[in-house]
């Protein structure tokens, strides 16, 4: 355990610590230790994990719906495409740039930006479409400058760089391949409706009828752990494992 | 008639400011009819006084560019830049431009509450109060009023200052501005006193009030430091300037007597904050660092003549101490009330007493004749 | 808003010959009022601080409402703060303008199914939204450009999407939607107090020494965890049991008040978490008094205010949520955190919005909110008649002021001196506790965290902790020398804000600047870790969300170093200032037993002379294995409450320091505990693809568990009740610390001078959305 103790300040410690404080303000009038970007005409540097806008892949997109499922904020509700698919749609007057939905995409059809300095007109605006979160947005940029934080073990040092930092991050971290298929967790239960054998676009599933008792069969190798069945199956049974 | 304006006139001309470097060009043109006289008019030096310097146009430029010196210089001490974006190449030179522009422009709004005349006439009046004392302020040997009791009429109307902003407290009729305008009076009794000792001093030693003759005495920094430190404390004191900004306290009082003051009437305020500020800065040129006295320089000296380097001598003095007194800011919290008083009437009475029989040790002993 | 009064203000600008003249000043020289309502507020610091210097493009920050033409508003606008919000904009001079930044003052955000949250674009007319949570300085400043661009006639959103086509070839299958992950057992079994056995030798002494004291007045006696223990009783023993506890016991406060509403057994579970400072060997052990009442209108029940007064404010709180009228308590009367129409909101009856998962066109965005019809600012009855009456004089500072945070503080004053501090909290209650009950186990993780967006770090840990604790399980030794590195990080942080605003409270704008600039710093290497700067939600159940790279250890350790310099300015020019000592020594002082009558918890209590520190006393992460020291003082006043503060924080960088050399000599390795990924192994070292399969079915076991962490402010208690079966929680209960330190506050200002009130206020670093929560 370690005691605090303030002692008074004697006559002469008061002078010299108002000494010492006026010493600083004519220290920094002369050598400042600036420590500004100035920005928008400086644009401070964000390292690749930045979390910012978010980017939609739509072939990387398994469907899976837990983008949609661990936001925190609901801003990710998931819409109907032509292809009747369901793509997510972000929020972003909800939205918490916590990236849950992107740690969650076991596809990697998330993916984030830099960008994250926006000013909406209107709040309507904030809303955005699966067809808006494919192609990274343009936003105005007027910084002419890029600034980097540098921490030495001396001080911070502000290096200063004539170059554009480009937003969106080109080498995304390589989506984890995970490899799943459909297994059946409650066999007893099956009802023998067929629906999974006709969504499987694959054709892993197949039926057979032994001793009179329908049989459904999923084959480990051609199955591609799209999990269309597992949405589908009307006893909710089937279930996505690893390979 | 005519006698009264060729004896005017003559009164004009006899006292004109001397600038060596535009006496051909002035020569000329004083022979063209109505401008010549005009020229002549404003180069008379108590109208100079008045119109151009240490009077209304130095209080004009001064408010529309000391307050960036001040922001930049605490924005450069606090590790950052200030203002800027305006105009980058010039470092945002012209941003109290804006302030003011925008002040001008804005809605005055008058709350229910308070007393509608004296809310809006305080806040004009003391504009024009704080103006007063630059009738007796003088930049080098420039002056709108020569007497030799210019001192006293200064520190009488200077003391005027705080009646005005309890004025604009009592106006407004809020609880902050109404805690912040009893803090304002509290302070006005502590620091006034020791304040007018510390002049008293510096007029016993100098033995004489005419700041004219001030200027050929040697500093009153070097032969009075005492008095010197207790005016400087005062000043600070008097203008709410950190660590005694107590009355205006924003985070206890919201700005205490000016929270319901918006657009042109704040501005108004914001000015006379600046102004208070630069005549006293200036009292303090005058009293402590010699005035408008300066080395010649040479190249210069002979081409702007006296008269001038007087006035550039006076304003490089002034905006030094202004700036130190307003980066003041950058170095202190603020004191408590009851300590602020403590010190205006504890420390810097005594100061100024010292200060005082300093002098008085210095004259009588026959070190300063 | 009409679009009416949307125009308003350019239409001003626009008129008149001196148009350009006009458009132009405004243009740079908007002057935001800061309206500093919730978190985003540290980020708008961050933007007018050394880091970006919003003063660069002519806003000044202004304190004063009539004095400025522009509004930040910042984040959360509460049912409470909603007639502030139009009172401010009222004020302020036309033209004037409103910028709303973070995502709670937009849709909501994390908070947007909250009972207590408006819309400031339904009450004051806005001109754009800066989406984040919360923003980031550039966000804001970017924002400002947009005004300033719409002044100057470009009004326009930033950012422009460009449409891509879907693919419109498919399946030709219907799919459905799946149902909610979330799974609520409609009729729990709940129960505070099942027996577990647990390695804890001095427990079953403590347990008997308990039932020899309280003799025929409980029900039960169990040990629930490692030193915790629960007494059941009847509710007409609570009382007695209490008395014996604090007098001979030696339980001397209270950690939290807590209700459970069981609404199928018809009963309320009451709650009261105590422990004792001055017993050593109670000092770890929290005991839990609770009793069955039963569930009606307005369940009374004897307040314990007169042997704890640290519960006083607990139970005002609890009176506003459930309805529990603890008799004995003088703040019964009135609502105490809540707005007055919301009533028992955290009853399991009172229903709030559910998540939707598909896009419905049809639903309305921003559905309408209902204002408060009365929107008054209660204050307390008769307290304004009974001060005018006397010669005193009533001070309202806040909830929108330069020097009051979000809260309001009713100071009655006698000349100089304060008589009284009421404090009138709730500005920014965001309801976290009701929010917690409807969302998954991981989805509260940031929940929690927004909290304190100061100490975020924290704030996660101390959530995380008891779901870690409820499943049993171990964290790698990695993660627990990384936890540590990023709580001392957040712990400096938290200092180093506090140190912030109390420069500001005493005037020296400078402080500010040098503190936010050395935050500046930590959040570089909060950003290089995590991706994010205040918001991190990085510290997840069984360990972090990745590994952090080699060379941001690397910064962090440099950091430890390079702050050294700017500290010694700062020591320089504010800490040793003979100003600011002077303003702060033998102000506020708070004797040991005052502090602990109070309840003040963390280097606030230390400061009193109570050497309690949770780190030491009930050891997490990594701290049980680092060198390093608790700090406490005698004086209990401001500044020794300060420089006790800053001594800590030297130690925590000696905590950094240590804890950073630990993790860069150790190999790399997994990051989050082998049990809780169960299959997905391969997530070990990096959550990316799984956080989803592995966390979104959590559920933890049945019972009651409680944490308590020692945040930068002081002890925080988490207490997550668990029915069992669903993966939500039944109830969270969170007892931050600047919720305790309030009455601290409120105690230490009491015959001070009016001025002193800041000193007091800044000393205590009270961050009002910790405490509202």
């Amino acid at each position: 355990m370690k005691k605090v103790t303030v002692p008074e300040q004697s006559t002469v410690e008061k002078a010299v610590r108002h000494a010492a404080a006026i010493g600083v303000a004519v220290k920094e009038s002369v050598y400042p230790l600036t420590a500004t970007v100035q920005y928008p005409r400086q644009r401070k540097k964000m390292p690749d994990n930045f979390r910012g806008y978010i980017l939609f892949d739509p072939e990387k997109c398994i469907n899976c719906w837990e983008c949609a499922f661990i936001c925190p904020a609901n801003a990710i509700r998931m819409k109907e495409a032509p292809n009747k698919k369901y793509y997510p749609t972000i929020d972003y007057g909800r939205c918490i740039f916590c990236h849950f939905c992107i740690d969650s995409c076991s596809g990697g059809a998330l993916r984030a930006t830099k960008i994250h300095d926006v000013a909406y007109k209107d709040m309507d605006e904030m809303l955005t479409l699966t067809e808006e979160m494919i192609e990274p947005p343009e936003i105005i940029r007027e910084d002419k400058k890029l600034v980097e934080y540098q921490i030495d073990e001396k001080d911070l040092r502000l290096k200063k760089t004539r170059e554009e930092d480009n937003l969106i991050v080109e080498k995304a971290p390589p989506p984890v391949e995970i490899q799943m298929v459909s297994q059946c967790i409650d066999r007893a239960s099956c009802i023998g409706c067929h629906v999974c054998e006709h969504v499987c676009e694959s054709g892993a599933i197949s039926s057979s009828i032994a001793n009179g008792v329908m049989r459904m069969k999923i084959d480990t190798d051609t199955c591609t752990g799209c999990g269309l069945c597992v949405k589908e199956c009307s006893m909710q049974i089937l279930t996505l494992v690893r390979k | 008639m005519e006698e009264v304006i060729n004896e005017l006139m003559g009164t004009i001309m006899s006292n004109q400011l001397n600038i060596p470097a535009l006496q051909p060009v002035l020569d000329s043109v004083s022979q063209l009819p109505v401008v010549g006289l005009l020229i002549s008019f404003i180069l008379w030096k108590p109208v100079f006084a008045l119109l151009i310097c240490p009077g209304l146009s130095t209080v004009g430029i001064l408010l529309l560019f000391f307050p960036w010196v001040e922001r930049k210089l605490c924005g450069r001490i606090q590790w950052r830049v200030g203002p800027r974006e305006i105009v980058p190449w010039l470092g945002g030179l012209i941003q109290l431009l804006a302030d003011t522009l925008r002040f001008l422009f804005q809605e005055v709004i008058v709350h229910k509450d308070a007393h509608r005349p004296y809310f809006l006439q305080f806040a004009f009046l003391s504009f024009i109060a704080a103006l007063l004392p630059l009738l007796f302020l003088n930049a080098g040997n420039v002056i709108a009023i020569e007497t030799p009791y210019a001192i006293q009429a200064m520190l009488a109307l200077v003391c005027l200052f705080p009646f005005f902003i309890l004025g604009l407290g009592w106006a407004s009729n809020s609880r902050f501005a109404y805690i912040g305008t009893v803090r304002e009076a509290f302070m006005y009794f502590a620091y006034e006193i020791s304040f007018i000792i510390a002049v008293i001093a510096m007029v016993v030693l100098y033995g004489t009030s005419n700041p004219l003759e001030m200027a050929d005495k040697p500093w009153g920094l070097i032969l009075n430091p005492i008095a010197a430190f207790t005016f400087f404390v005062g000043a600070a004191m008097a203008t709410s300037r950190m660590p005694f900004e107590i009355a205006e306290a924003d985070q206890e009082v919201a700005a205490g007597p000016h929270v319901e003051y918006s657009g042109i009437a704040f501005g108004l305020i914001y000015v006379m904050c600046y102004e208070k500020a630069y005549i006293l800065c200036g009292l303090m040129t005058v009293l402590f660092l010699g005035g408008g006295s300066g080395p010649d320089i040479p190249g210069i000296t002979p081409l702007l003549g006296n008269d001038l380097m007087g006035i550039v001598w006076f304003l490089i003095k002034t905006i030094i101490v202004l700036t130190t007194l307003f980066v003041l800011r950058t170095i202190y919290p603020r004191y408590r009330l009851d300590q602020g008083l403590n010190i205006g009437w504890g420390a810097m009475i005594t100061l100024s007493l010292i200060a005082l029989a300093l002098s008085i040790v210095l004259v009588q002993g026959g070190i300063v004749l | 808003m009409e679009k009416e009064e949307e125009d308003r203000n350019i239409r001003i600008l626009r008129t008149g010959v001196l148009s350009p003249l006009k458009r132009w000043s405004a243009k740079w020289s908007l002057w935001p009022c800061h309206f500093v309502t919730s978190c985003c507020g540290v980020e708008l610091a961050h933007a007018f601080a050394s880091g970006f210097d919003g003063e660069r493009l002519g806003t000044l920050n202004m304190g004063i409402s009539r004095q400025a033409n522009f509004i930040l508003v910042e984040g959360t606008i509460t049912r409470k703060m909603a007639r502030p919000l139009r009172i401010v904009w009222e004020q302020m001079p036309d033209p004037k303008f409103v910028n709303v930044i973070g995502a709670c003052g937009q849709r909501g955000g994390i908070f947007w199914n909250s009972y207590n949250i408006t819309r400031p674009s339904e009450i004051v007319p806005v001109d754009f939204f800066v989406p984040g949570c919360p923003i980031t300085p550039e966000g804001l400043l970017r924002g400002v450009r947009a005004v300033q661009d719409k002044i100057a006639g470009k009004d326009e959103t930033t950012i422009k999407f460009k449409k891509v086509t879907l693919p419109s070839e498919g399946t030709g299958e219907e799919s459905t939607a799946p149902s909610s992950p979330k799974k609520f057992v409609p009729t729990p079994l709940v129960k505070v107090d099942i027996a577990r056995d647990v390695d804890w030798s001095s427990g079953s002494a403590i347990v008997s020494n308990l039932k020899s004291e309280l003799d025929g007045l409980y029900k039960s006696i169990t040990i629930t965890d490692k030193n915790r223990i629960a007494i059941k009783t009847a509710p007409e023993d609570l009382v007695e049991v209490a008395r014996k506890l604090s007098g001979n016991v030696g339980v001397d406060h209270a950690k939290s008040v807590n209700v459970i509403d069981v609404p199928h057994e018809r009963k309320f579970i009451l709650e009261y978490m105590v422990s004792s400072y001055s017993s050593k060997e109670l000092m770890p052990v929290i005991i839990t008094i609770f009793t069955d009442i039963v569930r009606e209108a307005e369940p009374k029940f004897p307040s314990l205010t007169p042997l704890w007064e640290s519960t006083d404010y607990s139970e005002r709180e609890m009176h506003d949520f459930f309805g529990v009228k603890y008799e004995g308590n003088e703040g019964m009367n009135s609502k105490f955190i809540l707005a007055p129409e919301t009533q028992t909101p955290l009853r399991k009856d009172f229903n709030i919005a559910e998540e939707t998962y598909v896009f419905d066109e049809s639903v309305p965005l921003n559905p309408p909110i209902e204002l408060t019809s009365d929107l008054k600012m209660p204050a307390p009855e008769g307290l304004f008649d009974e001060a005018e009456a006397s010669d005193e004089f009533m001070v309202l500072v806040g909830p929108h002021h330069t020097g009051s945070g979000h809260l309001r503080w009713i100071l009655r004053v006698k000349g100089d001196r304060i008589v009284d501090v009421t404090p009138d909290p709730g500005y920014v209650h965001r309801s976290m506790e009701k929010l917690a009950e409807n969302r998954l186990y991981i989805q509260n993780v940031p929940l929690f965290e927004r909290a304190n967006i100061s100490d975020p770090f924290c704030m996660n840990l101390g959530y995380v902790h008891a779901i870690e604790k409820a499943l049993g399980i171990e964290v790698p030794e990695r993660v627990k020398y990384i936890r540590t590195m990023l709580a001392e990080l957040s712990r400096i942080g938290a200092f180093f804000y506090d140190s912030g605003i109390f420069g500001l409270f005493t005037g020296h704008s400078t402080a500010f600047m040098y503190t936010w600039a050395i935050r500046e710093m930590i959040l570089e290497a909060v950003v290089r870790m995590t991706g994010s700067r205040c918001t991190p939600s990085f510290i997840i159940p069984g360990g972090i969300r990745r590994d952090v790279p080699k060379d941001v250890l690397d910064m962090t350790s440099n950091f430890v170093s390079a702050i050294n310099k700017r500290l010694k300015k700062f020591e320089d020019i504010f800490i040793y200032n003979p100003v600011f000592v002077a303003r702060t020594r033998g102000v506020g002082v708070l004797t040991r037993e005052e502090a602990i009558k109070c309840g003040v918890v963390g280097p606030f209590l230390r400061a009193s002379g109570v050497d309690y520190d949770i780190r030491k006393v009930e050891p997490y992460a990594a701290y049980d294995k680092l060198d390093w020291e608790v700090t406490t003082g005698d004086a209990g006043d401001c500044l020794g409450r300060y420089m006790g503060r800053y001594e800590e924080i030297k130690q925590s960088l000696s905590i950094l320091k240590q804890a950073v050399e630990a993790v860069k000599g150790m190999p790399r390795g997994d990051v989050i505990n082998e049990d809780i990924l169960g299959e997905y192994k391969e997530a070990s070292e990096d959550i990316k693809g799984h956080l989803f399969h592995v966390y979104g079915d959590l559920v933890l076991p049945k019972g009651e568990w409680t944490s308590v962490i020692e945040s930068a402010r002081g002890t925080l208690l988490y207490s997550i009740i668990s029915d069992g079966d669903s993966n939500v929680p039944y109830r969270v209960r969170i007892v931050t610390p600047c919720w305790m330190n309030l009455r601290g506050i409120i105690e230490a200002s009491k015959g001070e001078r009016v001025a002193d009130f800041w000193s007091v206020y800044g000393s205590f670093g009270y961050f009002p959305p910790e405490a509202d929560r």
